[in-house]
């Protein structure tokens, strides 16, 4: 396959043609913030909007999930405009996140914690209103537990639960009350079937962790 | 299974022999479903999901995504009133308060007679009779609070004649 | 795929048009008398259903040689419902606010008798020199009826009446034309979309055409969702053909085979006259295999909506038709590229396909001399609100704001003062009095940071809080967001928080600084249009009526009285 040379942050990379730049980066060791992204997935969501980068000849700053590597492309991920579009997103989604790290099982394998040290921001956000869900934890399930208050509706687990599980998980209503779940938002412990630990796995934050980890 | 229930799924797999088994049926067979059930009952998706095969998931993901779809039972009058910039501003959050009052009932829910039940809506486009309330797909303009004991005077009295008639 | 035999289709053309008159000349007929009533949903909110049936015992009654026929909008709905006379001695005479009693009136003594009952009279419909006609209103200098000609005028349940009144001429006029001849028509008479964004339709027709693939979609977008907006509703009740023929003549142009109209399960009347629309064209070969005997066919299946403000957006409609949730996707690649099923897809409004047939008949240029330069053509508005004319109106772009509002629409009732003109909808933005003098146009809207939309406008007066209203499109923007990417998602909830305090006198002035800097964060960051612009009427009345902000921080009251937390009662000691 043909290779593609780009510069990121001053830095020459190379990277197969056809890549998304987000992947691009992350290959080569360029941290950029995402969600909703996942290696193996084609076609980006673009719903986190978390990976804005500022690309030379662009005059906005753009998800580095939907720009393909171009040939010569310079981008630059730490520019101030590409970084405040960033931040507001997440400063977003903790405003309606719990944020109780300390009981939380995913404690500093959290992709919410990486993200927050990145962007320099606190994971409690300073402007906005607290706007909580408050929705019940579902410890219905013997191998997961799953508690929709702390997801960040990536639908990482909604693709892998697709692609290896016939579609369990997926998303009901919309906007705000939108959230993931599973037919007629039954207790996780009734889904027929075995749900793999794949889509347990992806799962960025604590929403969804398995129950060995537990023990 | 209940005999409602099995009702349901007799009655949906009716409607599916309609249709062909494609996704891209779902919206048309769900409306279909529930302009004959009235709602979608959880037998109904289940069917639904099984004759399109498609994940269960997908069938309540579009159900609980669109505004026309129905988890529960309707009433045998629906009240929809009309929450468009023009209804609002002409008061249109007034009309809706008298409802409630009346009814009862709050927005999305069904009076315990199971006689009405009660929604908003976006606009229905008939912005120059602000404000509107859709009762029984008939729209009605200017519609005050008095205007709202009028119609469902009207209801009383055409169910009391009813009554009387087979009385009779 | 050459628009063949020319002499078979115009043959085919000529069919069509003496099988429809006998039903035309009996609408046309100057003989006996005739009665039209405006019934699309608005007259009948106001009772035009009952005036109808009245209208007919009446007739039948007194044993009168005279049809009674049922007609769309005609626009003028302050007077709704509208009743048209023609009688063979008179011009044709509208009535406004007919009820049922006026209705039997009008035909014992207009059509029986010889009194035109001048009390209930909104005007002739020609000059004439007995009763004033509509001509002789201001409103008559600005309106320029292009995509409302048939409307209101026409049954619109009759193919009949459309092909009687010029109708399918422009189609057959471009099914003997090259496809790209229609597109190179399309492309200089500068037509540029009416759903809101004001995208050249010739362009998108070219890269459409020119995109790989041998199965392509045409589609009509009639997800008409802005509250305020009826446009769109009162064309395909009115004058549905006018819609079909558009798309076919665009399937045409891109090569498509398979059509849809995407039409709102909320607009019952709309779904039930385009249906019956679709079965006529069919039935006349208009639709279907061989269109008018030409090597073209095409096909067109209705789709209704299930009420999701976000599926006028072109790829949240994509995935609506597909089965799916109406999740919007990132574009590019747009849908004229890859779209429904991953093919080609051009997706069109109402009101931009109801033009395409005016302009293949009567030819770029004349189409070109309407308007603005970057502009061109007609705008079609539904006035709203605090206006003595509501309804529609259909003008020249470039008009003025303060012409539409105060010449076409006759200003603001109860001598109130103007105070705002929201635009666009939720998309869109609050104007005050300094922009009433610009030419409203695509670009000259979006430098004021307002954006034609779809054609909704609401006027608001004295009484109308500015904080109040940009609070309300902020809850149906939040309502309505689909919910898929976070900016839309959370910013518009954040938002929408931020207001409701404002307007409950629980804010301070910090927040104005936060609420615009969110504002203009969603605007940016947002996945989808709907997210895009669902800030302008936040920004705009931050940027027109800052000070009713800070009156309702700083001294907790509402000019405008309508926030009613914010109302104190006073007793006057000594009175």
């Amino acid at each position: 396959m043909r290779t593609i040379s780009l510069t990121i942050n001053d830095q020459r990379i190379t990277a197969p043609d056809g890549d998304s730049l987000l992947w691009a980066a992350l290959d080569n060791g360029i941290y950029i913030p995402n969600l909703c992204s996942l290696r193996d997935k084609p076609g980006p969501a673009a719903s986190c909007r978390l990976c804005f980068v500022e690309v030379e000849g662009l005059s906005q700053p753009v998800p580095a999930c939907t720009q393909q590597v171009r040939e010569g492309m310079v981008v630059n991920t730490k520019g101030l405009a590409a970084l405040r579009l960033a931040g507001t997103a997440f400063e977003l989604l903790m405003a309606s996140e719990p944020v109780t790290c300390g009981a939380c099982l995913a404690n500093r394998n959290c992709e919410l914690q990486k993200i927050a040290r990145h962007l320099h921001l606190s994971l409690k956000p300073r402007h906005l209103k607290r706007l909580l869900h408050d929705l019940p934890v579902d410890d219905t399930n013997p191998q997961f537990s799953y508690d929709p208050n702390k997801c960040v509706l990536c639908g990482r687990c909604v693709w892998v639960s697709r692609q290896k599980a016939g579609g369990v998980f997926g998303f009901a209503n919309r906007g705000f009350e939108r959230v993931m779940t599973n037919f007629y938002n039954g207790p996780m412990g009734e889904i027929s079937g075995q749900v793999c630990c794949e889509c347990v796995a992806v799962c960025p934050t604590g929403a969804l962790v398995l129950k060995d980890e537990k023990l | 299974m209940t005999i409602e229930e099995t009702t349901f799924s007799r009655q949906t797999e009716l409607i599916l022999k309609k249709f062909g088994r494609k996704k891209e049926n779902l919206l048309p067979v769900l409306q279909a479903v529930q302009g004959k059930l009235g709602y979608l009952p959880r037998e109904a998706m289940l069917e639904i999901a099984r004759f399109l095969g498609i994940a269960e998931m997908d069938v309540y993901s579009v159900v609980t995504f669109y505004n026309q779809f129905r988890l529960n039972p309707p009433g045998k009058h629906s009240v929809r009133v009309c929450l468009g910039t023009a209804c609002h501003m002409k008061g249109g959050y007034i009309a809706l308060d008298a409802w409630k009052r009346r009814l009862g009932i709050d927005v999305k829910q069904t009076t315990p007679d199971r006689e009405f039940d009660l929604d908003t809506v976006a606009c229905v486009g008939c912005c120059v009779l602000a404000p509107v309330t859709v009762v029984d797909d008939n729209p009605e303009g200017q519609v005050e609070p008095t205007r709202v004991d009028g119609i469902l005077l009207a209801f009383e009295r055409q169910r009391d004649e009813q009554a009387d008639q087979e009385n009779r | 795929m050459k628009g063949s035999a020319p002499a078979v289709i115009a043959a085919a053309f000529q069919e069509l048009k003496s099988r429809a008159e006998p039903r035309w000349q009996e609408l046309e007929d100057t003989t006996r008398s005739v009665i039209l009533v405006g019934a699309a949903t608005c007259g009948r909110a106001a009772g035009a259903r009952e005036v109808l049936q009245a209208l007919r015992n009446e007739v039948k009654k007194r044993n009168l040689d005279c049809p009674v026929i049922e007609v769309g909008c005609l626009g003028h709905c302050y007077a709704e419902p509208l009743v048209i006379i023609r009688k063979p001695g008179y011009p044709a005479i509208c009535y406004g606010r007919v009820n049922t009693v006026i209705a039997e009136k009008l035909v014992r003594d207009f059509v029986l008798g010889d009194d035109p009952c001048y009390e209930f009279i909104l005007g002739a419909l020609e000059e004439n020199d007995l009763i004033p006609s509509f001509t002789d209103f201001p409103r008559a200098g600005y309106e320029k009826k292009l995509i409302l000609k048939n409307c209101g005028h026409i049954d619109p349940e009759q193919i009949d009446h459309y092909v009687g009144n010029g109708g399918y001429a422009a189609l057959t006029k471009a099914l003997q034309m090259e496809p790209v001849g229609i597109i190179e028509q399309v492309n200089k008479s500068g037509l540029r979309g009416r759903g809101g964004a004001g995208f050249p339709t010739g362009q998108k027709w070219q890269i459409c055409r020119g995109a790989p693939g041998r199965l392509k979609y045409m589609i009509c977008n009639a997800d008409e969702g802005d509250p305020g907006a009826f446009m769109d509703r009162a064309i395909l009740e009115s004058d549905p053909h006018s819609v079909l023929e558009g798309m076919i003549i665009a399937a045409y142009a891109i090569g498509a085979r398979q059509g849809y109209i995407y039409v709102r399960a909320e607009y019952p009347l709309a779904v039930h006259r385009v249906r019956l629309a679709i079965r006529q064209a069919k039935k006349q070969g208009l639709l279907g295999r061989n269109i008018l005997g030409s090597r073209f066919s095409f096909d067109i299946r209705l789709f209704q909506g299930s009420g999701a403000f976000v599926c006028g957006e072109e790829t949240a409609l994509i995935a609506s038709l597909e089965g799916g949730p109406g999740f919007p996707d990132y574009r590019p690649p747009y849908p004229a590229t890859s779209g429904l099923h991953g093919r080609p897809t051009l997706i069109n409004n109402v009101k931009t396909l109801a033009t395409v047939g005016p302009i293949i008949q009567n030819g770029a240029d004349w189409f070109a001399d309407i308007g603005t330069e970057g502009s061109t053509g007609t705008a079609v508005f539904a006035l709203a609100g605090k206006i003595v004319n509501t309804g529609l109106v259909e003008v020249p772009m470039g008009t003025t704001l303060r012409q539409v509002i105060f010449e076409v629409g006759s200003g603001i009732p109860d001598g109130k003062r103007f105070k705002a003109v929201q635009i666009g909808g939720p998309s869109g933005g609050c104007l005050p009095e300094s922009a009433l003098d610009l030419p409203i146009d695509f670009d000259s809207l979006r430098e004021i940071g307002a954006m034609m939309g779809s054609g909704g406008m609401v006027v608001l007066d004295e009484d109308d809080c500015m904080v109040e209203i940009a609070r309300f499109f902020q809850e149906f923007t939040q309502r309505e967001s689909c919910g898929k990417c976070t900016p839309c998602r959370l910013g518009t909830k954040q938002m929408l928080e931020m207001l409701n305090e404002i307007v409950l006198g629980q804010s301070r002035m910090k927040v104005l600084e936060t609420l615009a800097r969110l504002a203009e964060d969603v605007k940016a960051a947002s996945l989808c249009g709907l997210g895009k612009t669902a800030p302008n009427p936040v920004l705009t009345s931050l940027r027109y009526f800052r000070d009713e902000y800070e009156e309702h921080i700083n001294r907790g009251c509402c000019r405008a009285l309508m926030c009613q937390e914010l109302i104190v009662y006073h007793i006057l000691p000594d009175k």
